[in-house]
């Protein structure tokens, strides 16, 4: 059998809505785009867990410290689920994280910002993991099936964060005006960041993981999705958004393409975002200082006498 | 003879699940045995055996205890955002200069 029958053979089998496992046949086109959606959103959890870490000595309270550090456990979590599976597709997990280092591969771009105050919290807890939800959720039925597996267990567990943002922000929004002050400016600065998160209008003839149904749905569709889900949980809070600004229209939150600057989101893909290069230093400071950890384990283990 | 513990999974969303055992010389002949005790109605489109030999557990399983109250970690420990959801819309009230009709 040629590449190309296999090929069509492939193809036919996803258009009836196959699955596929690592040990299938696969094009080499779906291998390396599949791993490279893996990867980065596996780096992605891990990048995720600093801005919170750097928030975790604010924590009002011990309550709010411990399940703050679970959640960031439950990052770290996911990332290592994702890595597993990345890995099967042939990459090893160290070259992934020396990839990830040395600012050859990508993470998301919400992770690219400074964090301020308890109020950022809330928004990543809230509305950047609502946000994540949405993208994950639509990506349970993707093609490829180690990867949905694990998504089972990530969408569970985000569903949790989900309210213990959530929590946070009523906590916050039900409290004194500096207490409000906090949510309202990191819903300003965080916004547009938010709105960047789905990415640009998909390009449907272009995009192979939409042809091989790895992702299942565009990009501003996930992005409508999110708007219509929580634009009125804001703003029955009391809270403004800032550019763009989301209007009501035929029953959905609309954010004008022409409303959008992508500038921002232009320097973070090119890994030049306000706190990427921090933030890569934090995680290359701790890959190094646990590099004993990975070398006892890789050694052959002896019981002492 | 071996034991070997028996593991399907019905599609391709699903994990492996232990179905069983079986008692054969060699894991061919478990996967034989297995398919025709555990999948004749189609219960499964993906079959494992493993050597129970091989299967490893903690000889103490009240390790698996969550050592101390991490109830922060279940979602019945936010259960009260319904109440303070209304708390936070009547607080949004009180403030009407930032509400967004006025801005």
């Amino acid at each position: 059998m040629t590449y190309e029958d296999k090929l069509a053979g492939f193809n036919a089998h996803i258009d009836e809505g196959g699955k596929v496992e690592a040990s299938d046949f696969m094009p080499d086109d779906y291998r390396r785009g599949v791993l490279k959606f893996i990867e980065m959103h596996a780096n992605s959890e891990i990048m995720g867990a600093l801005p919170e870490r750097e928030c975790l000595p604010q924590a009002p309270t011990l309550l709010r410290k411990m399940s703050l550090a679970a959640k960031i456990q439950d990052e770290v979590g996911h990332a290592q689920l994702l890595y597993r599976v990345a890995e099967d597709l042939g990459k090893s997990r160290a070259s992934m994280y020396e990839d990830l280092l040395a600012g050859k591969s990508k993470f998301h771009n919400v992770f690219h910002y400074p964090v301020h105050h308890w109020g950022d919290v809330a928004i990543i807890g809230w509305l950047i993991d609502g946000a994540a939800l949405v993208t994950q959720a639509a990506l349970l039925d993707s093609s490829y099936a180690p990867y949905t597996r694990v998504l089972k267990r990530i969408c569970s567990e985000e569903q949790l964060h989900l309210r213990h943002g959530e929590h946070i922000t009523l906590m916050l929004a039900s409290g004194t005006e500096a207490q409000r002050d906090l949510f309202q400016d990191a819903l300003s600065r965080w916004w547009l960041p938010i709105i960047h998160f789905f990415g640009p209008r998909s390009n449907v003839e272009k995009d192979l993981l939409l042809r091989w149904k790895v992702k299942t749905r565009t990009n501003e569709d996930l992005r409508q999705e999110f708007l219509d889900r929580y634009v009125p949980k804001v703003l029955e809070l009391g809270f403004t958004f800032p550019s763009p600004v989301p209007v009501e229209s035929t029953g959905h939150w609309i954010v004008q393409d022409q409303d959008i600057d992508w500038a921002p989101l232009e320097a973070v893909k090119k890994n030049r975002g306000p706190e990427t290069s921090r933030r890569l230093a934090a995680r290359r400071d701790v890959y190094e200082r646990h590099r004993w950890v990975r070398d006892v384990l890789a050694a052959p283990f002896t019981y002492a006498a | 003879m071996e034991t070997f513990e028996v593991f399907r999974r019905s599609g391709h969303k699903e994990p492996f699940e232990h179905c069983g055992t079986v008692s054969a010389p060699d894991a061919e002949m478990a996967l034989l045995e297995a398919k025709e005790c555990f999948t004749r109605r189609r219960e499964g489109q993906h079959l494992w055996v493993v050597k129970r030999s091989d299967i490893h557990s903690f000889k103490d399983e009240s390790l698996l205890e969550i050592a101390a109250d991490k109830s922060y970690r279940f979602a019945e420990a936010y259960r009260d955002v319904v109440t303070k959801r209304s708390e936070a819309r009547a607080r949004a009230l009180a403030f009407p200069e930032k509400s967004p009709s006025n801005t």
